[in-house]
């Protein structure tokens, strides 16, 4: 039951599924896609409308390029035609426009035209022999190649592209025509040159470059080597500019370094300074004590003793002082006293003086009257008798005499006799008999000249008389 | 396509067109472009590379007769 179902589901799906793929692998088959660098050249089966020229002329086949396109197997068939680039390389020997044989290598790259004429030229004449497209194109266009060169100079090759180009569509551009070809690109490879012309043709132009070259070289070495001196003086300059800019980071860091060291031992100097003036603040107050203790036990006492010294000295000088004034007064009263004593004694013998050398004035007067009439009368008389005369005056000194004799004891302080009584009668005889003797050696001197001596004598009296009592004034006026 | 679709198309030209020579002028076309040869359609102009040209008729063997625009 379940198998008879099974089978009349599978069988008609199986069968649509074939013919599903029957159908894509038929179109697989027809099926057929130009890619863009190739063309489809289908023959057969004609199919209208499509395979004519733009005249209307019929081609006999189709192109397709770019696109997809139903082929029926067997009726119609498809070649495919390739529109890459070719390319020929040609070495040709030829003889310029001015006679000059040159060897010529040049490529020319030439496709198949997009175009539907040139497709259907060339594949009317490439189709089965693509391969071989490169050799004909080669062949053909040596010859074209040959008379470019033909027609143009060496000078015109090398520079003159446009003229080349043109030169070459017109010697080839009708005969590739015909093969459906276009010329994409000439090129003139290499120019072998025999004769040197080429050669000699650049060499005016090569010396002169060279020359500009050498010129240039040389120029661009000057300015070279004076950029670069330039560059070192700058250089050097930036050098030295750096140079001192360090040697100031340096000598800041050295100056920062020294700080640094210093500040220890500046430190502790200040420490140490700290210490110091402590140790000096307690020396002083060690000195204050000591002056203290000093000014206490032993200032302060000799102080004291000092001022009982000052005071007992002063007392003491003050009592000598006062006992001097009084020892002064004393003596002044005394010197008062006694002077006014003396004064009163000098007047008082003043006045005795004077009444005694009024008195002995008078006495004197009335001696020398009476000495005058005694002279007289002895004159008279030494007329008469001149010894007794004499005598008479000697008897009349002698106690003169004999008191100076006495004055020879006068001065003696202590007279020691020896022999009691007796003894002092002997001595003063001997004194005596001295003066006896003196009289007589006196009388013996006066005799002689008696008027002479009795001249002298009166006068050494009267000058003593007279002088007393000017002495004795004297005193009394300075009492 | 068809040459003559090009009749009325600007193209530059690539190489001198002058009488008794082939011209050459780039044509844009079918998306790219193509070159073509060229010569003068009055049969007596003379017109330099670089300049701009009408393409007056074309003739069979890639060639086209043009004339040149005149700038304005």
């Amino acid at each position: 039951m379940s198998v008879a179902v099974s089978s009349v589901i599978i069988v008609p799906a199986a069968i649509a599924a074939g013919a599903i793929i029957l159908v894509i692998l038929l179109f697989k088959a027809m099926w057929r896609v130009a890619e863009p660098n190739e063309a489809l050249i289908i023959s057969g089966l004609r199919d209208k409308g499509i395979a004519k020229d733009t005249s209307g002329d019929e081609m006999g086949f189709r192109i397709v390029t770019g696109k997809g396109t139903l082929v029926v197997p067997g009726v119609q068939a498809v070649r495919r035609l390739s529109l890459d680039l070719h390319q020929a390389d040609l070495q040709v020997d030829c003889v310029t426009h001015q006679g000059i044989p040159v060897h010529v290598s040049g490529t020319v790259i030439f496709k198949i035209g997009d175009d539907p004429g040139s497709i259907t030229n060339a594949a009317r004449r490439f189709l089965d022999q693509q391969d071989k497209m490169d050799q004909r194109v080669h062949n053909v266009f040596a010859g074209h190649l040959r008379s470019i060169v033909g027609s143009m100079t060496v000078e015109d090759m090398i520079r003159d592209r446009e003229q080349l180009t043109a030169r070459t569509r017109e010697a080839s551009g009708t005969e590739m025509t015909k093969l459906g070809l276009i010329i994409d690109s000439l090129q003139i490879q290499e120019i072998d040159d025999p004769t040197g012309y080429i050669k000699n043709l650049a060499m005016p132009h090569t010396a002169a470059v060279a020359s500009a070259a050498r010129i240039a070289q040389a120029n661009a070495d000057r300015e070279a080597t004076e950029r670069e001196q330039e560059a070192n003086a700058l250089k050097a300059e930036a050098v030295r500019n750096a140079a001192i800019k360090e040697a100031g980071f340096q000598a800041e860091v050295d100056k920062a370094n020294a700080e640094a060291a210093q500040s220890g031992p500046l430190a502790q100097a200040s420490a140490r300074q700290n210490v110091v003036q402590q140790e000096t603040k307690t020396a002083e107050l060690e000195a204050g004590r000591q002056q203290q203790l000093l000014v206490a036990t032993v200032i302060r006492p000799a102080e004291a003793q000092r001022d009982a010294d000052i005071a007992a000295a002063e007392a003491a000088s003050k009592v000598a002082e006062l006992t001097a004034e009084g020892q002064a007064k004393r003596t002044r009263l005394d010197a008062d006293a006694r002077a006014a004593a003396t004064r009163a004694t000098g007047l008082a013998e003043a006045d005795a003086t004077k009444a005694k050398g009024l008195a002995e004035a008078e006495a004197t007067a009335a001696k020398g009257i009476a000495e005058g009439k005694a002279i007289q009368a002895r004159a008279d008389a030494l007329a008469s008798n001149p010894e007794a005369v004499a005598m008479q005056a000697l008897a009349e000194q002698w106690p003169a005499v004999v008191r100076e004799a006495a004055g020879a004891f006068s001065n003696v302080q202590n007279f020691t006799v020896l022999d009691g009584a007796a003894g002092v009668n002997r001595a003063l005889m001997e004194v005596a008999s001295t003066g006896m003797a003196g009289f007589e050696f006196l009388r013996g001197l006066f005799v002689p000249k008696q008027v002479a001596a009795g001249a002298v004598a009166a006068p050494e009296q009267s000058p003593v008389a007279v002088g007393a009592p000017t002495d004795n004034g004297a005193a009394a006026i300075d009492g | 396509m068809a040459e003559h679709r090009l009749v009325g198309k600007v193209a530059t030209v690539t190489g001198r067109i002058a009488p008794g020579t082939v011209g050459e002028v780039v044509v844009h076309v079918r998306g790219g472009s193509e070159t073509y040869f060229a010569r003068p359609a009055d049969g007596e102009e003379i017109i330099p590379s670089g300049r701009q040209v009408v393409i007056v008729s074309a003739a069979a063997g890639r060639t086209l007769y043009v004339s040149a625009v005149e700038a304005i």
